[in-house]
């Protein structure tokens, strides 16, 4: 329920960027990127639109039931999530990540991001192909948990901001970290614990 | 010549914008032909517009005084043609002059089209205009005020910045916020506790938006009120009478500014109407994207 209400929220955000518009929402304020650096609208667009089939076949992966009814689901959407954060969402993310908003403090967090999501997201792929159920667990684990950081930054703008008013660029700069950082580390106690 | 018939033309046209005591006005051009008499009044006279109970209450939070500005334009042996500004408002002004023994004074109407006209009586002491007004209406919440005015130059100048002593927060609108507390037994209660006026960051004494062409990252760190100010700062250097009361908290109290027109949108250098959209994507982005879920 939790997830489906702040996936809710995430399809309303993507659909403001259709039809395809060079200016209309966050990119009212990118127009410098915009305009002066080619690739950065294009690859935006990959971003903002994988992002949501990224997070879709996130939430399926952890379930019980249908890791041990249907392996088949499991696998087929996990090829999907595989495909599309290496080749989509996590290249496209660092390429942004260098154009952050919220200067080096910003641009730092959001590179890490997307290297660290790149490799645990390789990492499990590796080991599931070699068969290492238990591992291919926690590196999912640890990609999904950097998945979750596009609902949980946003989550933690509405609150910084309802608590205390900063300046846009000040929140920028701190959900940059606390976007994904206590996500991954709630990942690692999660492993830690053997509740996986 | 020309101009004095195009200035004696003005208030009737004013007037007939209005469709209020048209036909009386028209008698008015036949005096184009009497001289004019002290022209050395013909000007802005600017000051506070208060009332009695204003001058009294001394807080922090209250609105700032209103800013008069009267502008004569023609004086003649029977009449004064003038223009009154004030909370965004401006009004034709006609009159009469009476020079008793040295001592001159003004006795100048509100056509009365409009629920706030009025009637001014001023009297010129020293330097200064000072005088009252009384509403038309008495219904009006405050139908008497006074004023004290000097005359000023008004002159666009883009160099011009908000005084950085005085506060900028609005006082005119808040959001309250809640606050929860939990109480012996357990309950826990939301108040309405605390209110949040939003207050301006140092930016806006140091972004000019009529010199300087504004790039994205100047902006990006500003809140909307910040965003507003500093576009405003640019209407007020061209003599906009604001309309709002959060404008006019912020600029009436300043010096350099006088409320001039009710449109400036034809004085606009190209550096500000570049800077006003810029700043108005940005106050967009902030109004959608501040508090709400998303970047």
């Amino acid at each position: 329920m939790f997830f489906a209400y702040f996936f809710m929220l995430m399809v309303q955000l993507t659909l403001r960027y259709i039809p395809l518009s060079s200016d209309v929402s966050f990119l009212q304020i990118k127009q410098t990127e915009v305009s002066s650096i080619k690739a950065y609208l294009p690859i935006f667009y990959v971003h903002v639109y994988t992002a949501i089939f990224v997070l879709l076949a996130g939430f399926t992966q952890f379930n019980a039931e249908i890791l041990a009814r249907y392996p088949k689901i499991h696998r087929r959407l996990g090829y999907l999530y595989v495909v599309f954060v290496l080749l989509l969402a996590s290249p496209s993310g660092i390429f942004i990540g260098w154009f952050a908003n919220g200067g080096l403090m910003a641009k730092t967090s959001f590179i890490i991001l997307g290297i660290l999501w790149f490799w645990f997201t390789s990492k499990a792929t590796l080991l599931i192909l070699k068969r290492k159920i238990t591992a291919h667990k926690k590196f999912m684990y640890r990609s999904f948990a950097l998945a979750a950081s596009a609902i949980t930054l946003r989550l933690w703008k509405v609150i910084l901001v309802y608590l205390f008013h900063p300046a846009p660029m000040d929140v920028y700069q701190i959900i940059a970290w606390l976007g994904w950082i206590p996500n991954l580390l709630i990942a690692e106690w999660l492993i830690k614990r053997k509740i996986i | 010549m020309k101009r004095i018939l195009l200035l004696a033309l003005f208030p009737i046209l004013m007037l007939s914008c209005r469709d209020a005591k048209k036909a009386s006005e028209e008698k008015k051009v036949v005096l184009v032909a009497q001289p004019e008499i002290h022209k050395e009044l013909y000007g802005f006279w600017v000051g506070d517009f208060y009332t009695a109970e204003q001058l009294e209450y001394d807080g922090d939070m209250q609105d700032a005084f209103e800013k008069l500005n009267i502008n004569i334009k023609k004086i003649t042996k029977d009449t004064v043609i003038a223009q009154s500004v004030v909370s965004g408002n401006s009004r034709p002004l006609l009159g009469k002059l009476s020079a008793d023994g040295g001592r001159i004074t003004f006795v100048l109407d509100e056509p009365g089209s409009n629920k706030y006209d009025g009637k001014f009586d001023i009297t010129l002491v020293g330097d200064t205009l000072i005088g009252k007004w009384n509403a038309h209406n008495k219904e009006l919440k405050w139908p008497e005020k006074e004023f004290k005015l000097l005359k000023k130059k008004f002159e666009y100048n883009a160099s011009l910045m908000l005084p950085t002593e005085a506060n900028y927060v609005d006082w005119s609108d808040h959001k309250m916020i809640q606050r929860v507390d939990t109480a012996a037994d357990g309950k826990i209660d939301t108040l309405d506790g605390n209110a949040f006026y939003r207050s301006a960051s140092n930016q806006i004494f140091k972004l000019n938006a009529s010199t300087h062409l504004l790039k994205e990252e100047d902006v990006k760190n500003l809140r909307k009120l910040d965003l507003q100010i500093i576009k405003n700062t640019i209407f007020a250097r061209h003599g906009y009478a604001f309309k709002k009361q959060t404008f006019r908290n912020f600029f009436d109290p300043v010096k350099w500014y006088v409320p001039v027109k009710n449109n400036v949108d034809d004085d606009l250098t190209p550096i500000e109407n570049k800077n006003i959209k810029l700043l108005d994507r940005f106050t967009k982005y902030a109004e959608d994207n501040y508090d709400a879920f998303g970047r």
